[in-house]
Parts: structure tokens; C-alpha cells; sequence
């Protein structure tokens, strides 16, 4: 990272470690939305980054927003943080101001008439219900211009939810609409832009899996050096070193390949492909072993780590799991006829 | 964050495209040999002696001792591209890596004036003497000793496990010097033996492949004169620490199943089952992954650092990618699959389960990762 980008993490680290601790997720839980991190996150311009200040962001890189965003998985902070970053980049790049946040892409089932009435539904929505604006992905090409398609700009009170939650015990709603959208809020979206603000979804998983990953190894370590079976701390006993090995050659990886994201002005899909993939095998490893070695006292609703392993569980699935990015991954050596898989590796960044 | 798992990225300087470019070059000459990317697998002292006259043996020391004085990470592209063409580099392999620069730390100026210039060469090829019948892992309880004489030490013992000794001139062995102390590391040192030396018999040992590439060797009153003790007489033990992040953070460490994967991904050039075209997609993010946490640790060397941590981590990760790709591979085998994906698969489940046992076990490495971790 870059010297004015360990600046960000440092001032995101010590924000998020500060107002975040395990009871402000607890209370999020339980139902009682963040407001109070959300307003400071704002004070602080951390919501926008990589938005133009034009456009009412906080200015920037995408890499700073991606460096926030693994800050605060450390913390598990209870936020649509990751889907305002993807909505904002989308209006940023259609140059419109930033309207109501927290705001979320919604991509299902829409359609729109050429009157403007908009209707469809979507199934899960995170964090929908405490979402103040939606940007609605209509279904199908335009008439007029078949690479690119429509995109809706709706407020809170056009959508109907429904409320649901996920495996990270985090909201996830079902969102329906059937609302009039007037005409300077509906704009034309190149489809490879929808398709990057995918990519933008899984880099900022992948960092926030890294993020939450590292987090969670020293928390395992600090309770295996605490914790007492036999006269000694368990940290002494050899099937516990051995596993903590292996979690830490996870995490080892997992970071080494979220610091190829943040090294890049901009996302390489490879290299996207590569961390989400990667990281979301060793989430899988690292969360049986964390568990493992902290026994019953982890799986309690009220620990700590169950608010990262949970969190973990649920982003190595969104925005494509293991082996979506791995057939992408494939596809992509693979297609290159004239290139020896050898060649091609060593093409790459290191 | 724990400091042992840092792995800054670094890039390759755009000087070694050119290198590169170089080797691949000269490996199209080469049509010798079976390609195997397992550095044990293959030891062929011609090709060792094609590679010298290229200068990519010795390729980061002094120019003054024949050496390229070249970086790290030269060396790094030097090396990778022969692991992964499998090229045969069995018998430079120890003294390069290793013995080299052992004797540039630790050496006198006459070993250095003696040896450096005969590796560079291709001439002078080295292996290493470390564990004993009695002795693996638990290093420090090694009973091959020297006692002082006029001029020397009167070396007896057997060392074993000795990967190329039978086609190597010298080992640089880790001999008891002084009785066991209270400090068990202490009273060990590095001798350079002769590995023809009449005192001296090299058994090999078959392989459960059915090959004889390790040995067992046999010291009988040898004669080793004070000329060539490595460093201090009772410094064996830190000497030896020293060399560990060059022996295990290299490519070596995850490319020994390379051939298995390079043929697997061929025929699939021609089959698009899914679950074959994900499993390649899987063992590649992996190897990616290793290659720049690899290339990070180059580039610490490159900078005088010794990432002890880094470079065990390296390897039991490595190690654990190496066994598992034949494992899955075996799996998914596309239907049309072809003479040289079968045979490479077969090389590698019978070399297997040396990986995780060579230069450090899975069970030593997670030790030190473990100590790295702060639980030791």
C-alpha cells in the first residue's frame, strides 16, 4: 500500500475500532439499525470514497473505499457499507449526484413501461429495509440501445419490504415495486459496467473476507494462549499449535492475495477472481479451525467470533462463491489457445 | 497483525523479461530428458554443466568468486522457469541454493576462492548431511562427531537420506564436535566432506518408486582438515538456521506437482466439463497465490532480510498444494486424456509423500509457524 493509503487504513482502523465493538453488531442484531456508526462513518467522508467530490463523494480511489471496507469487516460493522460503495461507484461513473444513503444496486425481476411505471420484485435485498434509496437494474436491453439497459433511481418510500435475514444473521429483505419514476431518474447503464459493478461486489468481499480473516486469527490465537486445559495453556499443546499452523497459512494467503487488489489503480478481473476465490476457500478452513479451538464459548450467540465466522459464511457466497470464480478463473487460461498455462502465469502481475 | 505473515508484494524488475525470455530459449535446445518439475527427480551432470556455461548456476555471487552477480529475484526467474519446464537439476541444485551461500556468510576466503568458482562452473556439485539413523527432525540429537587431531578432525558416523550424494563431490555435514551440553545446540559444526574420500561410503537407498536417488553415507575415521570447517567450530547450529528461508521459500516448494496441472489444463483445451474446468480454476488461483507470496520472500532476501516465518509458511502451504493436485486430478481426468498426463500423474503420486517430508517436515514447519504466532 501506498503511504497516503495506510493513512486511510490507520484513520478507518481506529474509527471502526472505536465505535464498533462487538455490542454496537450485537444490538444491529437485535434489530436496532447503527445509526450512530453510519453518522460518524459520515462525519469522517468514509461512506464515499472513490466517489467524485463533484458528485457529492468524498474523492479518492476505489482502493480507498476497498481499504474501508476492510477495516470495517474486522469490526463487523453492521452497515450496507459494501453496497452503498457499489451503488455510489454506479452513479459516480453516470455522473449524478449522490442522492439518499445508505443506497443498494437491486438487480431480480423489473420491469418498465415507456410511460415510466416501474414493478417487479427481488428476493434478497441486504440491508433493505434500512436502505433510503435504491438504484433498480430493469430486466432486458433497451429498445434503443441494446447495450446498455435502464436504471431506476427509487427513495424508501416507493419499495415494499418484506423482512428477511441471511446467514450472517445480517438483514435480507424481499423487496417489491410497483411505483412512477420520473424521467431524470431513469438512466442508461452499459451492461459491462453492470457486470463491473459485479466485480466491484466481489473485490470488496475479498478484501472484507481478508479483513475479517485476520481479525479472527488473532482473536484465536489471544484465546488459545488464555485458556486453560491440563495445567497449561491450551496454545501449548501441539494439536493446537499444528492447527493454528494451518489457519495461518490461510490467512498468510488470503491477505497476500487482498494486497494484489489494493496494489492496482484498477481492478484486474483475474486478479478479483483469483482473491475471491481463494480467500473464500481458506473462509471455509479458518472458521472450522477458529471454532475448533475455541470450543462451546465461540458457538454462544454472544461471543465475538461468531460475528465474524457468520459474516464470512455469508460474503464467500455473494457476488459468486469458490467455484464461480474458479470457472471463471479457468475459462480464462483456458480460452487463450496459444498460450502455455506456464506462460500465462508468469504474464501476470506479481 | 502478526509480523511473520507479512508479504509485502514485489514486483520483478523489468530486466528479467529478458532473462526469461533467455531460459525458455535455451530449454527448447533441450531435448535430453523427461520433463519432471520435482527438483529431486531429475540429476544429469551434462545438463548441469549446459546450464554453467550459461551462467545460471551461481547467478547472485560476486562476480569475484564466477558468480553473475545478479538479484534474487534473477535467480528466482532462472529457477522457476527450469522447475517448470521440469528440467534436471538435480545435481547443482543444494550447492547452488544452498552451500553457495553458506560458504559467502560463513566461509573462509580460501573455501570461497576454492569452491564458488567450480560450482559456477558446473563442475562441483554439493549435498547435505543433516539427518542420521537416529536422527530426523530433532536435529540437535545428531551422534556423528569429530574429535581434534593435528591439523583437523577424525570424523566418524553415518548420516542418511543423503538425496545425491553418490553423484555429488562434497556434503556439507552437520557434525557433534563437543559432548552434549545443557545447551543442546551448542557444540555442533559444518564440515565440507568429500563424499569420495576413501573413508567415506555412499549406500544408496531405493525409493519406494523404485529409484536410488538418496543414500545412506558411512564416515570411517575420516580426515577433515581445519581447512574445511565452515564458520566456528560450535557455530553448526545458528549456521544452519541461517540457510533455512533460502531452502524453503523457493519454487521448488509448490511446483513439484507443475507437470500434473500444465497436461491436466492441455486436455481440457478440448473437453469444457465444468467440474474439470473448475478444479483447474481452483489449483490455479492456488499456485498464483504461492507464486507471489514466493516472489515476496525473494524480494525480502533480495533486501537482507531472513523471513523465517514467511518461508515455513511457504512450504507447508506449497507442500499441501503439491500433494493435493495429483490427489484431485486423479478425479476429474478428462476422458481424452493423453500419455503424458497420465504418466506425469503416476511420477507424482509415487514422489508424493517426500514433499512434505523434505527439508522440514509439515509437523516442524507448523512448529515454527506456530512460534511465529506467538503460541511457543
Amino acid at each position: 500500500m501506498h503511504e497516503d493509503q495506510m493513512l486511510v487504513a490507520d484513520a478507518a482502523n481506529r474509527i471502526f475500532t472505536e465505535e464498533c465493538p462487538p455490542e454496537v453488531v450485537e444490538q444491529a442484531e437485535s434489530g436496532i439499525y447503527a445509526t450512530g456508526l453510519w453518522e460518524i462513518l459520515n462525519t469522517n467522508g468514509l461512506l464515499l470514497a472513490g466517489v467524485d467530490e463533484a458528485n457529492g463523494g468524498s474523492g479518492g480511489s476505489i482502493i480507498d473505499a476497498l481499504i474501508i471496507l476492510r477495516e470495517a469487516a474486522r469490526r463487523a460493522a453492521p452497515l450496507p457499507l459494501a453496497e452503498t460503495f457499489i451503488a455510489g461507484q454506479v452513479l459516480n461513473h453516470l455522473q449524478q449526484p449522490m442522492p439518499a444513503l445508505p443506497i443498494t444496486l437491486v438487480q431480480g425481476n423489473f420491469e418498465l413501461s415507456p410511460s415510466g411505471h416501474l414493478n417487479g420484485a427481488s428476493s434478497r435485498v441486504p440491508f433493505g429495509r434500512n436502505c433510503q434509496s435504491f438504484l433498480i437494474a430493469v430486466n432486458g436491453a433497451n429498445r434503443q440501445a441494446p447495450q446498455t439497459i435502464s436504471l431506476c433511481l427509487v427513495d424508501a418510500g416507493q419499495v415494499s419490504i418484506e423482512q428477511g435475514n441471511n446467514i450472517s444473521g445480517e438483514p435480507c429483505d424481499h423487496l417489491s415495486i410497483e411505483t412512477e419514476v420520473i424521467e431524470s431518474h431513469v438512466f442508461n447503464l452499459d451492461r459491462q459496467w453492470l457486470n463491473y459493478a459485479e466485480l466491484l461486489g466481489a473485490a470488496g468481499r475479498a478484501v472484507m473476507m481478508a479483513g475479517a480473516l485476520e481479525e479472527m486469527l488473532q482473536l484465536t490465537v489471544d484465546y488459545a494462549l488464555e485458556r486453560h486445559q491440563f495445567g497449561k495453556a491450551i496454545a501449548k499443546f501441539q494439536a493446537i499449535q499444528q492447527q493454528l499452523a494451518v489457519f495461518a497459512g490461510e490467512v498468510a494467503a488470503s491477505k497476500r492475495a487482498a494486497d494484489t487488489l489494493l496494489e492496482s489503480a484498477e481492478l484486474n478481473a483475474l486478479d478479483v477472481a483469483i482473491a475471491k476465490a481463494r480467500i473464500g476457500e481458506a473462509s471455509g478452513i479458518s472458521a472450522e479451525i477458529a471454532h475448533q479451538v475455541h470450543g462451546a464459548i465461540g458457538y454462544t450467540r454472544e461471543h465475538r467470533l461468531n460475528q465474524l465466522t457468520r459474516r464470512l459464511w455469508q460474503w464467500r457466497d455473494e457476488f459468486g462463491n469458490e467455484n464461480y470464480w474458479q470457472h471463471y478463473v479457468a475459462e480464462i487460461f483456458l480460452n487463450d489457445a496459444a498460450g502455455e498455462l506456464w506462460q500465462e502465469i508468469t504474464e501476470l502481475k506479481v | 497483525m502478526f509480523q511473520g505473515m507479512n508479504f509485502s508484494p514485489a514486483s520483478l524488475p523489468s530486466s528479467v523479461a529478458g532473462l526469461r525470455k533467455e531460459v525458455r530459449a535455451f530449454l527448447t535446445e533441450e531435448t535430453e530428458w523427461q520433463p519432471n518439475s520435482d527438483f529431486n527427480a531429475g540429476a544429469s551432470p551434462a545438463f548441469s554443466k549446459r546450464l554453467a556455461q550459461q551462467g545460471w548456476i551461481g547467478m547472485t555471487w560476486p562476480t569475484r568468486y564466477g558468480g553473475g552477480g545478479k538479484s534474487f529475484l534473477e535467480r528466482y526467474v532462472v529457477t522457476e522457469e527450469l522447475l517448470a519446464a521440469g528440467a534436471p537439476v538435480g545435481c547443482h541444485w543444494i550447492a547452488d541454493r544452498q552451500s553457495g551461500p553458506l560458504l559467502l556468510n560463513f566461509g573462509t576466503e580460501e573455501q570461497r576462492q576454492k569452491f564458488l568458482p567450480a560450482i559456477v562452473s558446473g563442475d562441483c556439485f554439493f549435498s547435505i548431511g543433516m539427518s542420521e539413523p537416529d536422527t530426523g527432525s530433532d536435529l540437535a540429537s545428531i551422534r556423528t562427531s569429530a574429535v581434534k587431531v593435528d591439523g583437523g578432525w577424525c570424523l566418524n558416523g553415518s548420516k542418511i537420506w543423503t538425496s545425491g550424494a553418490h553423484l555429488n563431490h562434497y556434503m556439507i555435514t552437520l557434525v557433534r564436535t563437543a559432548a552434549v551440553s545443557e545447551n543442546r545446540h551448542a557444540g555442533l559444526s559444518q564440515f565440507i566432506v568429500p563424499t569420495r574420500d576413501p573413508g567415506v561410503t555412499v549406500r544408496g537407498i531405493d525409493n519406494l518408486a523404485g529409484e536410488s536417488d538418496f543414500n545412506q553415507v558411512f564416515f570411517d575415521d575420516v580426515f577433515i582438515a581445519d581447512e574445511l570447517v565452515v564458520g566456528e567450530p560450535g557455530n553448526g547450529w545458528a549456521q544452519v538456521m541461517s540457510e533455512l528461508a533460502y531452502e524453503r521459500s523457493g519454487p521448488e516448494r509448490f511446483l513439484s506437482a507443475f507437470r500434473v496441472l500444465a497436461e491436466f489444463v492441455r486436455c481440457l483445451q478440448s473437453s469444457s466439463d465444468k467440474p474439470q474446468r473448475i478444479l483447474a480454476g481452483r489449483l490455479i488461483t492456488h499456485l498464483v497465490t504461492l507464486r507471489r507470496m514466493s516472489i515476496s520472500v525473494a524480494n525480502m532476501l533480495e533486501n537482507g532480510e531472513m523471513p523465517d516465518t514467511q518461508a515455513a509458511l511457504i512450504k507447508d502451504l506449497g507442500n499441501t498444494y503439491e500433494r493435493m493436485v495429483p490427489e484431485l486430478v486423479r478425479l476429474q481426468l478428462p476422458e481424452q486424456r493423453s500419455q503424458a498426463l497420465a504418466a506425469a500423474l503416476q511420477e507424482c503420486i509415487l514422489h508424493a509423500p517426500s514433499f512434505t517430508l523434505r527439508g522440514g517436515t509439515r509437523e516442524i514447519l507448523r512448529g515454527i509457524i506456530a512460534r511465529g504466532l506467538g503460541l511457543r
